[in-house]
């Protein structure tokens, strides 16, 4: 006996009924994959935002020492060359960036405005932000080695000084011990990466340069970036266990925007995953309860032949799989052409809080989470059908054969 | 011979309070081993309700009811249906069929439920098929059969397990005399190698004169029986 041919000659006795619980799962899954890949693909962008502004895992003293002139001028990281050289030794680890924090006052002779500077690694720093941080009219190399220092400025701070590349600038900061330090910087470049906090406020300038206004050559942390970032729980705790006195965190745990976002998303997401399995498992339930309706004397005659409540539910639950399976199909169709359809299109999400750009909308595609999806749909709608049929095996026989 | 079936003051009442339905009262037979018993009656004359209780499909409001020696008030819902599976065959008056399966799925049915191996199973199809004149059939489903040929199907796959007792509700109806004669030596030749019983309610003379007994029913009450 060829019971899933058996299943699909039920199901196409209602064709019409059928049709239309199809077309419901169906746009069910689509929503659910469109969504779901939307929310993975900014999670996907925002951890590479995350691990490419901190790196994957960051070293920072744990005594922190108050000092004049504000958290950013404890630069209480001593000693750290050797355990860069040491970390650049292990074959996980791609880079180690130093970077030194501090505050001041930047001025262009007729405007001023405070900063938060960063003393960085030249060469490197903008390698690993890649597109994250856009940088125009850099002079290349920009920190050459001239006579004269260069800095680096956000965007807006640029705009509020009215500064241009190659334009002589003036900085002010206090050191540790609260000793005012003057330097005067060429503008290297600029760049932007549209977060008001970033363009508006910060500037960069090289390790040297910060050490010598600063008059130490301590930093305020060492970022670890990592050939592979699934790497990083196991380096954060091999790490922690080698440097007692020092904090070693995770991106995951310094990237507040992704925490936030992911938060939002998830809840967003699981309500209206929620709602849809809903409307799903209704939709079977009500789909199967009519045929279980139109179809009393056939299950009263199953039932006179002897067979037993299990199989009832069983031809049920498979008549119910094959829907969902066929609603799947059709389903995983329509978003993977509505994803690449939206993906090729260049339409732009609006600026999310805290930024000042929007980005282009890109839903994630995977056949592994395509398949999952589907069959979480599938589960539903066995599990629905499961109770629909249930009534099936409480039918009064001779009722419903009379 | 021993006894098949034994009703010992069975009736049967639907709803309650001061105006029940009584469509069984007192209802006392035996059917022995090999018996062909007929039960005839006007409509409404509870022979459907009769037939019901003895199928283990529908439960008497009174009296007693022993299947192969066992009261049947003891068993659960779950040893009822293994009995209907195991021992009992249906011929419903009207065909009763499962809609999705062809007529050689319909026929096989009772012998899948009770485990017969696959080979087993097309080789008694194949016969039933050829004696009742189906053959040519076996592909098609219930909806494109005639009456006649339903009626056939729904014979075929009450006898094909081979029953201890047959439950039959008007065999004969939409049958010509031709196919109801195949019919009722189908159940004759059942009757004679395995000793199968049979209740047969019909209005048909060709039928009740075929058994062995009949008993008539009139008004819920056995009226005569010869």
């Amino acid at each position: 006996m060829n019971w899933p041919l058996i299943a699909l000659r039920n199901i196409l006795r209602d064709g019409t009924r059928v049709i239309s619980t199809v077309l419901i799962i169906a746009v069910g899954l689509t929503a659910l994959l469109l969504g779901s890949g939307f929310m993975l693909s900014t999670y996907d962008s925002l951890q590479e935002i995350g691990m490419r502004t901190e790196g994957h895992v960051i070293i920072i003293d744990d005594n922190p020492r108050p000092l004049l002139g504000g958290t950013h001028q404890q630069l209480t990281l001593s000693n750290w060359q050797p355990v860069q050289a040491s970390l650049l030794s292990d074959e996980r680890v791609l880079r180690v960036l130093p970077r030194a924090h501090f505050e001041g006052i930047i001025s262009n002779g007729n405007h001023s405005a405070v900063f938060f500077g960063s003393g960085v690694d030249p060469q490197e720093e903008f390698r690993v932000h890649g597109p994250f941080l856009r940088t125009t009219g850099t002079l290349d190399p920009w920190l050459t080695k001239t006579d004269i220092a260069d800095v680096m400025l956000g965007v807006e701070l640029a705009r509020t000084l009215n500064a241009k590349t190659g334009d002589l600038l003036h900085i002010q900061t206090s050191n540790s011990v609260g000793k005012i330090n003057h330097a005067s910087l060429r503008l290297a470049g600029i760049y932007q990466n549209g977060t008001p906090e970033i363009d508006n406020h910060t500037l960069m300038v090289s390790l040297d340069t910060a050490a010598k206004l600063l008059e130490t050559d301590n930093i305020s942390q060492l970022s670890i970036y990592l050939n592979q970032h699934q790497n990083s729980t196991a380096m954060q705790a091999e790490l922690q266990n080698r440097f007692d006195n020092a904090t070693v965190q995770t991106w995951q745990q310094r990237a507040e925007l992704y925490n936030k976002v992911k938060s939002l998303y998830d809840r967003i997401f699981g309500a209206m995953g929620i709602i849809i399995l809903t409307v799903v498992f209704l939709a079977i339930t009500n789909t199967i309860s009519l045929a279980i309706y139109q179809r009393r004397e056939e299950i009263a005659t199953l039932s006179a032949l002897g067979t037993k409540p299990t199989s009832i539910y069983a031809n049920f639950i498979l008549e119910a799989c094959l829907i969902g399976t066929a609603a799947c199909l059709v389903g995983m169709l329509v978003a993977f052409t509505a994803s690449h359809a939206i993906n090729f299109s260049g339409l732009m999400m609006p600026a999310p809080p805290g930024k000042t750009e929007g980005y282009p909308i890109f839903i994630y595609i995977s056949w592994s989470h395509y398949l999952l999806t589907s069959l979480t749909l599938i589960t539903i709608v066995a599990s629905a059908s499961l109770l629909a049929s249930y009534k099936a095996a409480k039918i009064n026989i001779a009722n419903a054969l009379s | 011979m021993s006894t098949r079936l034994i009703l010992n003051a069975i009736g049967k009442s639907y709803g309650s309070g001061d105006s029940p339905v009584t469509a069984l009262a007192e209802i006392t037979l035996t059917l022995n081993d090999g018996e062909f018993l007929a039960i005839q009656g006007p409509s409404g004359s509870g022979k459907s309700t009769l037939l019901n209780i003895c199928g283990l499909i529908d439960q008497p409001s009174s009296g007693d009811y022993y299947l192969n020696g066992t009261p049947v008030a003891q068993l659960n819902a779950e040893q009822r249906c293994a009995q209907r599976r195991k021992a009992l065959g249906f011929i419903f008056q009207r065909h009763q069929l499962i809609p999705a399966m062809t007529v050689s799925e319909n026929i096989a049915y009772p012998l899948l439920l009770n485990h017969v191996p696959a080979k087993q199973i097309r080789h008694e199809v194949e016969q039933l098929l050829s004696k009742l004149d189906l053959t040519h059939r076996r592909k098609h489903l219930p909806k494109q059969l005639s009456g006649g040929e339903r009626q056939r199907v729904g014979i075929a796959r009450a006898l094909i397990k081979r029953p201890q007792l047959v439950i039959a509700d008007e065999p004969s109806a939409s049958l010509d005399h031709h196919h109801a004669l195949a019919g009722l030596q189908l159940m004759r030749e059942l009757n004679q190698t395995f000793e199968a019983s049979f209740l047969i309610a019909s209005h048909d003379p060709f039928v009740i004169d075929f058994c062995d007994r009949k008993l008539t029913l009139l008004d819920g009450r056995i009226g005569e029986s010869s």
